[in-house]
Parts: C-alpha cells; sequence; structure tokens
C-alpha cells in the first residue's frame, strides 16, 4: 500500500511541475511563436503521450488538469476543455491498454484525432452559441490542427522521457 | 464502449471532471467579475509566473529583432524620422486651429466639451491561446478599481478592448476584433453613425466590420472611426480605427465598412483602463 502510495507521490512530483510548464508554454510563449500563421495547441498533445504511455486513470488524471489550465490559456470559464480533455485521456488510455502499440504512429495518429476532435469542439460550440459562419470557422481549425500537429514529434520523446522516468 | 468506462477510477475522473466545469460555469455566472472558481484560485500563482515568462519571451524577441531585423530597423527609423517632420508640421497647424477654435466657441458661448476619465495603467501579462478569439490578461483587477466592461485604452487614446473578466489582481480583456464585440461608432467629422463589429471572416487580417450605415454616402476610404458614447459604456470620441474599404453584404442591400484598427492590437503591452469618466457638452 506504502508504495503504491509513494509511486502516486512521485508521478504527482513530476507530473505537476510539468503540467505547470506546459502551461506557461502555452499562454505565453505559444501565443507569440505562430505556425502556418496560427498559436500551436501543446496541452492536448501532452494529454495523449500521458494516455498512451500512462493508461487511462493518468491520463484521465492528466486530462482533467491539462483541460482546466487549458480553459484558463483560452481565458474562458473552465468547462470545454476540461470536458474535451478528461474525456480524451481515458479514451486514448483505453485505446493505449487495448488495441494500440505503444509507438510514434499510434501517437501521431492519437494526437491529430485529439486536434481534430478539440477543433471540432470549438467550431461546433461557436457555429451554434455564435451562430458564426461554419466555414470561416473550419479554415482555421484545419490551420489550427496542421499547425500543431508537428509538436507531436518532440512531445512523443518527452512522453516517453518521462513514462521511463516515473 | 465497454472498456471505456470499465474501472471505477476512470469514472471518478470523468464525474470529477463534470462538477469541475458544473461548477465553473456556474461561479462564472453568480460572480460579479464574471470569473470562474478556477480563475480566481489560479491567478495569485500564475499571475508572476507568467509575468516573469512574457518578461522573458519579450527579452527574447528583442534580442532576436536586434540581430535579425537590424536592415528592417534602420529602414523602419527613417520611415519614422520622415513621419515626425510631417507630424510637427501637423501639429503646427493643429494648434493654430486649436487656437482658433478656443476664440470661435468662446465667441459662441459654447461650454467647452470635457472628457474626464479616470486612468488605470495596466501591463499585459498573456494573450489566449485560442485561434478563434482575441483577449489578454493584464496586471490589474477590482483590487486596483477595474470593473467589468472597463474600456482599455493605449497610450495615444486609440480603444483596444473591455474588460470581460475580472479577478483580485487581474482582468481579462476583450479586444475590438473579437467575434463577441459590438461597438456604437460614428464617422468623425460626419453625423454618421454605426456600429462596429468583430467579424469572423475578417478576423484572421485583425480587421472588424462597421455595419448598419444608412445610405453610406459619408464612407470614405480613410476616413477615422469613433465611438459614438451611446449607452454610456465607453467615453465618446475613442478612435477605433480607420474605413479600410467598403463592400456590400450577402443580401446585396446592406453596404458595410472595413475597419482597420488604429491600435497595433497584436503588440500592445502598456495600456489603460478607464475605470471613470464624464462627458459633458
Amino acid at each position: 500500500m506504502s508504495k503504491r502510495r509513494n509511486r502516486t507521490f512521485i508521478k504527482v512530483l513530476v507530473f505537476l511541475p510539468y503540467l505547470i510548464l506546459l502551461f506557461l508554454l502555452q499562454s505565453t510563449v505559444f501565443t507569440r511563436v505562430t505556425v502556418l500563421g496560427m498559436k500551436p495547441l501543446i496541452l492536448p498533445i501532452a494529454v495523449v503521450g500521458m494516455s498512451l504511455f500512462k493508461g487511462r486513470i493518468t491520463g484521465g488524471v492528466f486530462g482533467l488538469f491539462s483541460g482546466m489550465l487549458m480553459d484558463l490559456a483560452y481565458n474562458q470559464p473552465t468547462v470545454e476543455f476540461t470536458l474535451i480533455l478528461t474525456i480524451t485521456g481515458i479514451f486514448f488510455g483505453v485505446l493505449s491498454e487495448t488495441v494500440l502499440v505503444q509507438g510514434f504512429p499510434s501517437f501521431l495518429l492519437c494526437s491529430a484525432l485529439q486536434l481534430v476532435i478539440c477543433s471540432a469542439c470549438e467550431v461546433l460550440v461557436l457555429s451554434v452559441l455564435a451562430g458564426a459562419p461554419v466555414a470561416a470557422l473550419l479554415g482555421t481549425a484545419v490551420s489550427q490542427c496542421l499547425g500543431s500537429i508537428i509538436f507531436a514529434v518532440p512531445f512523443y520523446y518527452v512522453s516517453r522521457f518521462l513514462n521511463r522516468v516515473v | 464502449m465497454k472498456d471505456f468506462f470499465s474501472s471505477k477510477k476512470a469514472v471518478y475522473v470523468a464525474v470529477a471532471a463534470v462538477i469541475v466545469a458544473v461548477a465553473a460555469a456556474l461561479t462564472a455566472a453568480l460572480s460579479s467579475g464574471g470569473a470562474g472558481f478556477a480563475s480566481m484560485l489560479s491567478q495569485p500563482f500564475f499571475k508572476p509566473l507568467k509575468s516573469a515568462m512574457t518578461s522573458l519571451v519579450n527579452t527574447l524577441e528583442h534580442a532576436y529583432g536586434y540581430m535579425y531585423r537590424y536592415d528592417e530597423i534602420e529602414a523602419e527609423n527613417e520611415r519614422l524620422r520622415a513621419r515626425i517632420a510631417q507630424l510637427e508640421e501637423e501639429y503646427r497647424e493643429y494648434t493654430e486651429v486649436s487656437e482658433e477654435n478656443e476664440r470661435l466657441r468662446t465667441l459662441l458661448g459654447f461650454t467647452e466639451r470635457s472628457d474626464a476619465m479616470d486612468l488605470e495603467p495596466v501591463s499585459v501579462i498573456s494573450w489566449t491561446a485560442s485561434n478563434f478569439s482575441s483577449s489578454f490578461t493584464i496586471s490589474k483587477g477590482s483590487s486596483s478599481g477595474v470593473e467589468l466592461h472597463d474600456p482599455v485604452i493605449t497610450e495615444n487614446g486609440y480603444l483596444v478592448g473591455y474588460v470581460t473578466e475580472v479577478t483580485g489582481g487581474a482582468s481579462t480583456v476583450t479586444t475590438i476584433i473579437d467575434t463577441t464585440t459590438s461597438i456604437g461608432a460614428l464617422i468623425y467629422g460626419t453625423s454618421d453613425t454605426g456600429v462596429v463589429t468583430g467579424d469572423f471572416d475578417l478576423f484572421k487580417s485583425g480587421q472588424m466590420k462597421l455595419s448598419y450605415l444608412g445610405d453610406g454616402g459619408s464612407v470614405i476610404i480613410g476616413r477615422t472611426v469613433v465611438t459614438s458614447g451611446g449607452g454610456g459604456v465607453y467615453p465618446s470620441g475613442l478612435v477605433l480605427g480607420y474605413i479600410d474599404s467598403v463592400a456590400v453584404d450577402s443580401s446585396g442591400l446592406d453596404p458595410y465598412a472595413v475597419v482597420t484598427p488604429a491600435a497595433d492590437i497584436a503588440s500592445v503591452s502598456h495600456l489603460y483602463v478607464i475605470t471613470d469618466f464624464a462627458v459633458s457638452e
């Protein structure tokens, strides 16, 4: 029991600063550095890494806190990404425990799917609640996915490294 | 799908997410500053970290600019020197016109127009990570007298946005190009009024739409668009931007103008919140 508690404590000790660093990068650096004219989304990709290497529980918890921080980075109430990233964190965790191999192709595929889900939800919310034209939103959503997916490469190695450490 | 929630812990995590989301939505709706509980709780912790990180990013940007954009900066310096000379000339003309205006006002018995504003200097801590909206966080909140819907301007008096969320030590400002923005405006030097709104099609180019123009007779490219002051949210006469082009909406009936903001919104760093203002004619 105490061994298990120690492992959880070490996980928190490693993942909490990692999460704070990711949030600071997302809300300060990646609001200035753009790819294809878009601000890249790095927190959703980090959630995929955690889910794929650590499974559904760690992925879900990491997704919950990442989602809250993502909503904060978006200057919006902690609703949209808190829900999306928690659910996808659990979902990709289940996939990695059942059908997926923990390799780069799986990571890239899940990251792409994660970005599509996040962008689709943004488009849906804005088109339904704000009545925004879907065509204009879709252009931005596609560019956002393309501009963010390149970060799957560094995050694959970071996630793999963290998996080995903890 | 059966596997998705096959462990109890996964269900607990999902339920926690729903509780957090509902609590956030409720606190945002009920709090006077429009901020969710996560914003209120995290702001004291993240504010100094974000400020430090932003300072670091600014320093690196300046260093990058110094190393790689020297020629560009030199050319810009030349352009600015020429601009200063032009502005000095215009200032001389302005002084003459202003003195004449003063004399005429006195002659006609007009009361001097006075726009008394209380300004609170603030700096930008961070920008939104969203590609679909335009907002940023500023360094002061309700403890410095900042309130919901307070206008935010540059040192030149150009309108940048308005406060949409307030916590004790920080606030969120939604900019004038955001698609949720809607401001009563008039074309300077005319009596033509309209409404400046953010528009998704113009959002990428950082521009706004001036609509409800009536016949659109005075819509001339280059003209200045200012706040009308209607509704009492914004003081009148704050510069919104300049008319860039004129178009007709999809129905083919209503003309609208594309307005480029006067403030360089993407690169603002030090701003002023108008915490109070009074207009008398």
